[in-house]
This record gives structure tokens, C-alpha cells and sequence, in this order.
């Protein structure tokens, strides 16, 4: 990648419900931490790439552009995107093709003013015939976990196993939220209390990321101008995306999510890092489910065997997933289910933890493999794996 | 509020399940496509119209729902899932019906996997109660249960009649029945209504007639439960069962709605035969369906005496003078101003006269139109096989039938209110469908029907040879929904909710 994007400064609320707040209030929140950070004015920013999913159905803004220059009492470009990935590669690219060398990357979303329909406008991100049918945001990823249940053709005591690495997936992302002060829920869960509250269904209440609300930035910058700011600019190597048909029962296979594989493969090939060398993962487990099967998706593990690797992490009572005799991190965040989901907001925190990761400012989440990890990658969809795109962050490789 | 356009788009498409085929290919689409994706440009006006809804399919997966989204909370828990037809080329998202599932604790998931599924007509989702009501046909039934599949095979008739007459039919009730006493009333699924009663008993009486339905000229929808106040059941029956011929978007065919009291129906008969026998009319079937949604104020409020005896469900007649199975020889209908049961408009419920219905109403209407057509046909009791009373409850139908001097083995065959309730508009018709179910060639029938506010028709029917060739078309007979082992048994509570829907 040419002209290499770098990120100076990254900033976020806490994740939750914030009911006295306006959606304003939490961008400026996020804004200004960024900022501090970075020591950079509203004045230098030369475009604004801003996500949200919904903010036009919850809030009622519809042009959101305006309202942030309002906001900022800025004039420059600002773009909006329905997730903070994809807000991130048209900033990458502009910034590639080199229109500006500083930009902000932000996103917010406000679920909780709409709690009493937000199911509903979930579905928005869905075929409409799935909503006709009766579906709800969860019910695509029950009827993946029967279709991966089926296609590995899992049964008895390894389907025990199985819907025990699940929680897993659950309980391990509670475990790292209570290390993340950002995090909307701070506490610990145990497998029994994820299985439980499955009652007779695949997946449960403990299996789903929550509504939140929130907002994320980071600033952007060229090479040239990341160097002289700071010694320790985390570059952005690689974006990839892809996209898959928005009716889920028409994608040719429905254990899997194949705009992961694709989006992942551009990214690894452009920056030059292979599945295999990446240790640090951010993915985007909107359910415990999602999070397993993306693992297999990306090539991190092979079809038909992730929930293995979160078994056994599982027997060691650990939080690393073991890949072949490779410790993964995973979600040292707290995932989507633990640190939330506010649409627009949630890659913007996932970018934010592989930041602090790689600079070695994770504090008590700090993974060491010994040594840091030099690269970190984040997987994030819009919908039900219609959209996916993966950032892979790091240093600067030669 | 209803975007009228959406709607009309959506339940097009959905309540048909549209579908398309590329003729260069094979490749089939969900939904109407001008293209096929594999073959590009070179697949343009090549592609196929297709449809699902008399196919049916497999559910390749399987969950359960217990927190639906708004729309469905009045479904409260449900199974939702993936269903393929044509071996997996097309998957749509499916929602089950006709289950009530409290809690889950039974539901095996996996054991459901794998089953057959069929295509049932229902309502979408709730709306406000100004709002258009969607419909769609992406709710499904097991194929191995209540409602069996039948495949719709056109044939081609082969034998000419000079009267007119019936030449196909077919009644439809739903899975769930209240019992009482001796008696017991079908009751309709959350997401059944009258509208959904009268496709389904369409679609059955095309099935067992064989007839392409692009040869029906003229549809008659009677009900006194259509859920709206303006807007005909008769063009959806139309527009989903694509009655006449198909021009672009729409049917070539005549469609009405028809409405008095419980006999909205069996007033059309003469119509249908009329007009099938009229040279000039270029119509040569007519389908007359009655079906009810039977309204009735909850026990204990004005006019709550008839929740006891209330019933879901209809039939429908196909008429014309190609292969049919029963003659009708004549007919004659009587009429008076009698207000023995009404319900004025924008009420939920009807009111009826109490004792005022019997006496100066049903008998004295039933009886005068049986005795004066056996009178002018010069016909006695004892020349017909079988009596048809209408039937709003389990005695007066046996009181007339007796005064008119028929005995039991005439019309106990055709009570079939005691298993379904009264299906007001439906009910001498499911009464007529039960002893066509049984009857022998050249066996003369005579129905009764009986409409509040008031008048009565009756008909002599007689039957052909056909009826006996024509039989084993029909599953779905009276008998096995009556005696039908999936049959679910509601208590009180639950069918008022029921019977309330979305």
C-alpha cells in the first residue's frame, strides 16, 4: 500500500445506555479525547468520515453531515458510511490518493432512545422477506449454528462441546470487558448462566451482543504527517471488503460467511500478512456464533474446527484461543457482547483496542506474545455478514 | 400507516410465492427477475415466470422464536426457519404456522429439519386497524400433518352436461377446535381470517375439479366477516388463485363479494349456474365460495349467546356444464324483511333476536323455500337421497329437517356444525360438501341455506357419475378434517384469543 494511512489518535465513549444524553454530546466526547491525544484542532481536519446505522431512524437526523457541521462549526467534506470500517477505508483512500493528509474517522449510534422498536428497525439490515417470515436479529444466527451443526455433521457429545465453547465465546469476552473501563458490561458470567438462559433455543440471551449506545473516532493521517507527530503511528496496511446477497437464505452456503473470506484475502494480500501471522483479532461477535464461524472464514482456523480451539481454551481455563499450538487473542475488549454494540460506533472501538494493543497501552488487557504484537486485525459487519470488512493494522512492514 | 404500493407489490409476489427460471440455464429466482445472473444480457425476456404456491418444500433449517418483533408479538412463539423447493435452487425465509408452542420445552428443533412443508395463504404481520392487511404465503404447514399435500393437475374435461352444475369443490376449516357438550367449533389460527378461509377453500375446490383456473370467469366471495368494511375478498381469491386468464398483472376475471347474513353464498349458486348457461357471457365456470371468520361477542355480552355455537372455515363450489358431478335441476329462493340477527356497521359483534331467530325466522324461511320447491318440482322427502339444512346450530337443523318429514340417515350426513361450529356463510355449503363426499351417482340432494334478515334458497341437486371419478382428487374431505388426528384442542381462553387475531 502506497502513501500508508497511519492512526495518530483514537477516542470513544463508554459503551451503554446513556439516556441523558444526546447523540451530539457523545461524538463531542469522543471527539475531544481524540484530539487530546493527538493535540490536533478541529481547524486541521480537512474531511470527516462519519458511521452510524440508524441515527436518521432513532434520532431523526437524516443529514447527518450537517449536524456534525454544526457541531464542529467546520465547512470541510464530510461522508457518512453505516459502519466505522467502512468510514475508515474511504478515509484510507482518500488519503491514499492523496486528496488530504488529516482527517477524522468517526462513528456513533443511539439504540437505546428507540428500545421500544429498535428490534424492528434491526431488521432494516435484513431481506424484508426475512421480516415477513418472521425473523428476528437473532434468528439468522440460530438457523447458521443448526447449519454449521449440520454441515460438520456434530452430534452427541461433541455438540455438548460445542454449544459449551459458545458460552465460552460469551464468557471469555465478559472476562476481558472487566479489564476495559469503556465497556458496557463489567462483569463476570459463567458457561452454566450462558447455556441457561438458552432455555430450548440454539442461542440465548448471553449469546447476543446487547443494544448500546456510543461513539468512536480516531484521527487520520499521510505517512508524512503521522511521522512528525508521533514515533509510534499505527498504520492502517490493508482494508478489504466484500459483499454477500442481503437474503441470507439465498447465499449458496449458509454455515458461513463469505464476504469474511473475501474481504479478508484482499486485505491479507495487500498488506502482506497471511491469516497465520495474526495473533490479535478483533471480530465482530454481534453472537457467540459469529464470532466462531469468522474464525474459520478468515482462514485463522480451519473450516469445521474453531470450536475446538474455544473447547480447549475452555478445559485451560484460558482466555487465548489455542490454533494449532498458537495462542489467538481475541476480542481483548470485551468483543461486541461485553464492550457493546452501537452500530455505527462498534468497528471504531474495535480499531481502538488493536491501537492500544499495539502501542502497548492496554494496560491490564495487554497481550504478549511475549513481545507485542506487531499486527492486529479487525472484522466487522454491516448486517448479517452482507457487507464485511477487514482492516489489518500494524507496523510498517518492509 | 400502509404504503399502498408496497403492498400491493409485496403480497403480488408473496401470497403467490413468485418465482422465475432462466430458459437458457435453469438457474430459478425467488421473486420476479427479467435476468438471470449467470447468463447475462442473453437471458433477457427468457426468463420464466414460475410460482410455489402449489409446491411444496423442504425446512433445511429450523429455530425457534419466543421474542418476535413487534408485528408478530400476537403470534407470542413460533418456528421460523429456511425452506427449499426444486431440490435446493430456491431458499426462502419461512415462518410456521398453525403451532402453538408454549415455552418450547418439546420442540426438537433437529426432528423438524428435514421435513416436508407446504405453502399456506395467511395473514403477514399486525397492523393498525385503518391499515391495508398484509397477506403472504411465506407460512408453512407440515406436510405430514393437518393439511396434507395434494398436487393441482390440470385435465381436460371430457363430457358436456346440458344443466348446469357443479363440477368441483372443496372446504377448508382450521387446526384448532374449541370442544363443548357435544359439540365442537373450529377455530382460526392467529393468522387466519375470512380472506385466508376463502383462498384456501378455492385452491381446494381447483384441485379437485382439475380445472385450469384461467378458465373461471367470475368469482362470488360471500362472508359476513370480511375484515374490511370496503375492499373485496373476491380480488384477492382472484389475484393469489389467478382465477381467468392472467393479462400482464391482472385477472381476466369478474369478482364480487356478497353479503346476506349466512346465506352471502348459496344465493349465488343460481347466479353462477345462470351464468355459465348464458351463451353470450364467454364464461364458462363460476366459483362461489362462503367462508367466515363467525363473529360473536365474548359470553356474558349483548350477543355473546352465539359465541357457543361460533365456527371458522368455508367451502367453495366451482359451476359449469363440463364434467360435472352434480346437476342442479332447480331452485327457489324466499325473501322478507325479518331483523332476526344484524350487525351494524363499525361493530366488532353481531346482535340477534333471541328467540325471534327461531320460529318467525329460520323455520319459517327454510321451510317455506324446501316445501314450495319440492311443491313446484313435484317432489316428495322420500325422492332425495340426502337434505341439507343450514345449520346456525345443533337443533334447528334437525327440528326442520324432521318437520319436512326427512329422516335421520337424509340428514345427519350433512350436520356438520356439531365438528366445525357455524361457519354462518359457509355452513350449508360444508353441509353440501360433506354429502357430496358421500354421495353414489344419480342421487337427488336438496339444500337449504338460511340468511338473517331473512330469506332462504333452496336447490335440487342431482348427481353424475362423475362424482365418483372425480373422488379420489380430494384429500381434504369433510370427514378427514372432522376425524383429522392433528386436530388441536383449545380452551376458552385461547380460542377467544384466537378467534381475536392479528
Amino acid at each position: 500500500m502506497e502513501n500508508r494511512p497511519a492512526i495518530v489518535a483514537v477516542g470513544r465513549t463508554k459503551f451503554g445506555e446513556h439516556y441523558g444524553k444526546e447523540p451530539e454530546k457523545l461524538i463531542e466526547e469522543a471527539w475531544l479525547a481524540a484530539s487530546n491525544e493527538c493535540n490536533i484542532e478541529r481547524k486541521h481536519l480537512q474531511a470527516c468520515y462519519m458511521s452510524d446505522c440508524f441515527l436518521p431512524i432513532t434520532n431523526k437526523l437524516g443529514l447527518e453531515e450537517g449536524f456534525l457541521s454544526e457541531l464542529t462549526e467546520l465547512h470541510v467534506p464530510m461522508e457518512i458510511t453505516r459502519s466505522f470500517s467502512a468510514a475508515l477505508m474511504t478515509a484510507c483512500h482518500a488519503i491514499q490518493a492523496g486528496i488530504y493528509d488529516t482527517v477524522l474517522v468517526g462513528g456513533i449510534e443511539k439504540m437505546s432512545d428507540r428500545w421500544d422498536k429498535i428490534r424492528d428497525d434491526l431488521m432494516l439490515l435484513d431481506d424484508p422477506w426475512s421480516y415477513y417470515a418472521g425473523g428476528t436479529p437473532e434468528s439468522n444466527h440460530e438457523l447458521m449454528m443448526r447449519a454449521y451443526i449440520q454441515k460438520h455433521g456434530i452430534k452427541g457429545e461433541e455438540l455438548e462441546q460445542l454449544k459449551i465453547a459458545l458460552a465460552q465465546v460469551s464468557v471469555k469476552n465478559h472476562a476481558n470487558a472487566i479489564k476495559n473501563k469503556y465497556a458496557q458490561f463489567q462483569r463476570k458470567i459463567s458457561v452454566d448462566q450462558v447455556i441457561n438462559a438458552r432455555k430450548y433455543k440454539p442461542l440465548g440471551l448471553y449469546d447476543f451482543a446487547p443494544m448500546s449506545d456510543g461513539a468512536t473516532t480516531l484521527v487520520l493521517t499521510s505517512e508524512t504527517v503521522a511521522n512528525k507527530m508521533t514515533n509510534r503511528p499505527v498504520f492502517v496496511l490493508a482494508c478489504g471488503s466484500a459483499t454477500d446477497y442481503l437474503n441470507y437464505s439465498a447465499r449458496a452456503d449458509l454455515s458461513r460467511f463469505y464476504a469474511a473470506e473475501l474481504a479478508m484475502k484482499a486485505a491479507s494480500q495487500t498488506a502482506k500478512v497471511a491469516p497465520s501471522e495474526l495473533q490479535l483479532l478483533e471480530l465482530n461477535d454481534q453472537s457467540t456464533m459469529m464470532e466462531m464461524v469468522t474464525l474459520e472464514d478468515i482462514g485463522v482456523c480451519r473450516p469445521g474446527t474453531a470450536w475446538k480451539s474455544i473447547y480447549q481454551s475452555y478445559k485451560n481455563n484460558q482466555l487465548a484461543y489455542d490454533v494449532e499450538g498458537k495462542q489467538v487473542y481475541v476480542n481483548t475488549n470485551g468483543g461486541l457482547k461485553a464492550d457493546g454494540n452501537p452500530l455505527g460506533a462498534t468497528g471504531g472501538a474495535q480499531i481502538y483496542e488493536i491501537y492500544r494493543q499495539l502501542r502497548g497501552e492496554a494496560e491490564e488487557r495487554q497481550v504478549k506474545l511475549p513481545a507485542l504484537p506487531k499486527y492486529g486485525a479487525v472484522v466487522e459487519f454491516e448486517g448479517f455478514g452482507t457487507k464485511a470488512y477487514v482492516s489489518i493494522l500494524g507496523e510498517k512492514k518492509q | 400507516m400502509s404504503s399502498e404500493p408496497i403492498e400491493r407489490r409485496v403480497s403480488y409476489l408473496g401470497d403467490r410465492l413468485k418465482a422465475s427460471r432462466c430458459q437458457c440455464c435453469g438457474k430459478e429466482y425467488f421473486e420476479i427477475r427479467d435476468y438471470c445472473s449467470n447468463c447475462g444480457r442473453r437471458s433477457y425476456g427468457k426468463m420464466e415466470s414460475i410460482d410455489l404456491f402449489y409446491d411444496k418444500g423442504i425446512l433445511e433449517l429450523a429455530t425457534y422464536i419466543n421474542e418476535p418483533t413487534n408485528k408478530f408479538a400476537k403470534l407470542g412463539s413460533f418456528v421460523h426457519g429456511i425452506v427449499s423447493f426444486h431440490g435446493g435452487q430456491i431458499r426462502v425465509p419461512a415462518r410456521i404456522t398453525d403451532q402453538l408452542i408454549c415455552g418450547g420445552k418439546n420442540l426438537d428443533l433437529a426432528s423438524l429439519e428435514g421435513r416436508e412443508v407446504i405453502p399456506r395463504f395467511r395473514r403477514r404481520y399486525s397492523v393498525g386497524k385503518s391499515d391495508i392487511i398484509p397477506t403472504i404465503s411465506l407460512a408453512f404447514t407440515l406436510a405430514d400433518e393437518y393439511y396434507p399435500y395434494q398436487e393441482y393437475k390440470v385435465i381436460q374435461p371430457t363430457k358436456d352436461y346440458e344443466l348446469p352444475g357443479i363440477v368441483g369443490y372443496g372446504m377448508y376449516s382450521s387446526r384448532f377446535r374449541f370442544k363443548e357438550e357435544a359439540w365442537e367449533h373450529a377455530v382460526p389460527f392467529t393468522d387466519e381470517d375470512s380472506v385466508t378461509a376463502a383462498v384456501e377453500a378455492g385452491k381446494l375446490a381447483l384441485i379437485h375439479s382439475g380445472l385450469d383456473s384461467a378458465l373461471i370467469g367470475k368469482v362470488y366471495a360471500g362472508s359476513e366477516s370480511n375484515p374490511y368494511a370496503v375492499k373485496p375478498i373476491a380480488a384477492k381469491v382472484a389475484q393469489v388463485l389467478k382465477l381467468g386468464k392472467e393479462e400482464g398483472d391482472v385477472q381476466g376475471v369478474d369478482a364480487v363479494d356478497t353479503e346476506f347474513a349466512c346465506k352471502a353464498a348459496s344465493s349465488m349458486f343460481k347466479d353462477a349456474c345462470a351464468l355459465v348457461s348464458y351463451p353470450r357471457s364467454g364464461i364458462n365456470y363460476a366459483m362461489v365460495i362462503g367462508a367466515d371468520n363467525s363473529q360473536a361477542a365474548p359470553r356474558g355480552c349483548p350477543g355473546g349467546e352465539l359465541d357457543q355455537f361460533v365456527g371458522y372455515g368455508g367451502a367453495a363450489f366451482i359451476f359449469g356444464k363440463h364434467d360435472v358431478i352434480a346437476e342442479v335441476e332447480s331452485w327457489y329462493s324466499c325473501t322478507s324483511d325479518t331483523p332476526d340477527f344484524w350487525r351494524r356497521d363499525g361493530e366488532p359483534h353481531p346482535m340477534h333476536g333471541g328467540r325471534f331467530t327461531g320460529d318467525p325466522a329460520y323455520h319459517k324461511h327454510v321451510r317455506k323455500a324446501a316445501s314450495k320447491l319440492m311443491e313446484i318440482q313435484n317432489l316428495k322427502s322420500s325422492d332425495f337421497s340426502y337434505f341439507v339444512p343450514h345449520q346456525p346450530n345443533p337443533t334447528f337443523p334437525i327440528r326442520i329437517a324432521k318437520d319436512l318429514g326427512f329422516k335421520e340417515e337424509q340428514f345427519m350426513p350433512a350436520i356438520q356444525m356439531t365438528k366445525f361450529g357455524n361457519t354462518y356463510s359457509g355452513a350449508s355449503l360444508v353441509g353440501l360438501a360433506a354429502v357430496l363426499d358421500i354421495a353414489k351417482p344419480d342421487q337427488r340432494i336438496l339444500v337449504t341455506s338460511y340468511g338473517s334478515g331473512a330469506g332462504s334458497d333452496a336447490y335440487v341437486l342431482r348427481t353424475t357419475s362423475q362424482i365418483l371419478d372425480k373422488r379420489s382428487r380430494q384429500k381434504v374431505t369433510v370427514k378427514f378434517l372432522a376425524d383429522n388426528p392433528f386436530v388441536e384442542y383449545v380452551d376458552y381462553t385461547t380460542f377467544r384469543r384466537l378467534k381475536q387475531g392479528m
